[in-house]
């Protein structure tokens, strides 16, 4: 379990949509970073957005679903350890991922762009674990779904788009319609989004927009669960 | 010992039967075929016998445990190579093979696996580098590399030249020389011919046959010839003759085991002169041919 958690990293490692995962938001971060106010509590939200959204959307779907469609997940099937395995490694890895991505978002934000950091520093986390774990669940339904690696990184990129629209990633939600702006708030990235926004202004995230987001890992996840193939 | 023994396996996908009452049991230290052609059961059977699907009805018992419910203790004593599988484009052959490895209580030295398997030079190489010989050949020592009792190889040569064909041949007759039992499936008759210590010809979902392959082979051969000078009168009646006809100017002799030899025996003895010799021996394909009513490929 441990080799498998050390060489699923280095295959990470060697996977360019890993670097791209981490280096888009930081790069939309900088671009827009320059305009900002030192104190900011905008930009950041949405940068943490998207980086938790790619990951979820482009990496975890693809990974598995290629898994799958090479045979991988079947060969270890025939040993001692069970696919299963994999799946978690995975998943924790992933995870691990969008974390560093927040990180480094985190670090460039605070120290070279001045930008806010929040002092509320639970909810913060209750906020990403819901955000993500939410995320997650998207990602795992489309790798449950997609016949291959290739449908998988498809489907992921057509949903990753009205996404982040709803959710105000490409405009701010105060330029939106204000009906699209509602309904945004409510998708499992608008929610991420307007929660972190929430624990950035220094409020304390509202209990509808956790509880859509822990409905949708729940809902989502059980949903993946029941429909992923091992082959 | 019987180390794999399967009874009246039977499954249907939708309105397909695919296996319809196969029943065979594999010796330990042989090697043993399952022969076909694709389509015909060869590859679900095995995958019932990994564990990896469950059949309908029937039993499966490997090293005297159900590989279903005791999955685990099975699959740390077989070892397994699966028709079309990949690895992960990246991944280096040495890390394949440690990280497989890794899976087992007492596994081999990869090491040594990698110097058996013609690997060595390509130890760095990332998986999706390697030609399709390089794969099947990494793909093999990942079946042995958890130091299984049983190895379960399927169309293992496929996509090997002939070279490399006869290389691989080789160190399966390792393998087994080895101590491991050996399940290959094929639809190569040659490759049956030179391996298997015994072979189940699957058809249509059934076993037709369950035997060696000289076994499978036996029955009537034919010996032809064209008569130049003398009587034949006397040759139907020679031991291991079961008949003798003519096809145009040719004489056609058939019979079983030496008979040839006491044929031409007789022919030198009373003097007649016979041109354009052939003996016609049969083949596992003509066996298959018998069995089956159809060819391999």
């Amino acid at each position: 379990m441990m080799k498998l958690a050390v060489v699923e990293t280095k295959l990470l490692t060697r996977e360019p949509g890993a670097l791209f995962s981490l280096l888009i938001p930081l790069f939309i971060l900088v671009v827009f970073g320059s305009s900002i106010q030192p104190g900011d509590t905008v930009l950041l939200p949405m940068a943490l957005a998207i980086a938790v959204g790619l990951v979820a959307l482009y990496l975890v779907p693809t990974t598995l679903a290629t898994y799958r469609e090479r045979g991988i997940l079947r060969r270890l099937s025939v040993t001692p350890v069970k696919p299963g395995s994999l799946l978690v490694v995975q998943l924790l890895l992933q995870l691990v991922l969008a974390v560093t991505a927040c990180g480094l978002l985190m670090v460039v934000a605070g120290t070279v762009l001045k930008a806010h950091l929040p002092t509320g520093v639970l909810s913060g986390l209750l906020v990403f674990g819901l955000g993500t774990a939410s995320m997650f669940a998207i990602g795992l339904l489309i790798a449950a779904l997609a016949p291959n690696g290739r449908s998988a990184n498809g489907f992921g990129v057509l949903l990753y788009f009205p996404m982040a629209y709803l959710a105000g990633l490409m405009q701010p939600p105060g330029q939106m319609p204000a009906i699209v702006a509602r309904i945004g708030e409510y998708t499992p990235l608008g929610a991420f989004r307007q929660s972190l926004a929430d624990v950035w202004a220094g409020n304390a995230p509202s209990p509808v927009l956790l509880g859509v987001m822990a409905l949708y890992a729940l809902v989502v996840g059980a949903a993946a669960a029941v429909f992923f193939r091992w082959e | 010992m019987a180390v794999i023994e399967v009874t009246d396996l039977r499954k249907r996908y939708a309105d397909l039967t695919v296996l319809d009452g196969v029943s065979f049991s594999v010796e330990e230290g042989e090697i043993f075929g399952l022969l076909g052609p694709n389509g015909t059961g060869k590859t679900t059977t095995v995958e019932c016998v990994e564990g990896l699907r469950r059949p309908d009805s029937g039993s499966i018992r490997v090293l005297g445990l159900d590989p279903v419910g005791d999955a685990r203790r099975v699959h740390e004593q077989i070892g397994v190579q699966l028709q079309q599988t990949q690895l992960p484009e990246n991944l280096k052959v040495w890390e394949a093979l440690d990280l497989y490895a890794s899976f087992y209580a007492a596994p081999r030295d990869w090491r040594e696996l990698l110097e058996e398997w013609g690997l060595a030079d390509k130890r760095n190489a990332r998986f999706g580098k390697l030609s399709g010989g390089q794969r099947q050949r990494l793909f093999i020592a990942l079946a042995l590399v958890g130091n299984p009792r049983v190895a379960f190889l399927d169309e293992l040569t496929t996509g090997l030249d002939p070279t490399a064909r006869r290389a691989t041949w080789e160190l399966i007759k390792r393998v087994r020389a080895g101590g491991v039992t050996v399940v290959l499936v094929s639809h190569f008759m040659d490759e049956v011919e030179e391996l298997c210590d015994r072979v189940a010809v699957l058809d249509r979902g059934r076993v037709v046959a369950v035997d060696t392959p000289a076994g499978l082979a036996e029955g009537e051969h034919r010996m032809r010839f064209t008569l130049v000078a003398g009587d034949l009168t006397g040759l139907e009646n020679l031991p291991g003759v079961t008949g003798v006809s003519t096809e145009g100017d040719r004489v056609v002799v058939t019979g079983t085991g030496e008979f040839a030899t006491v044929v031409t025996a007789h022919l030198a003895r009373h003097h007649i002169l016979v041109g354009d010799l052939r003996i016609d021996k049969r083949t596992l394909e003509d066996a298959f041919t018998a069995l089956t009513g159809r060819t391999l490929d």
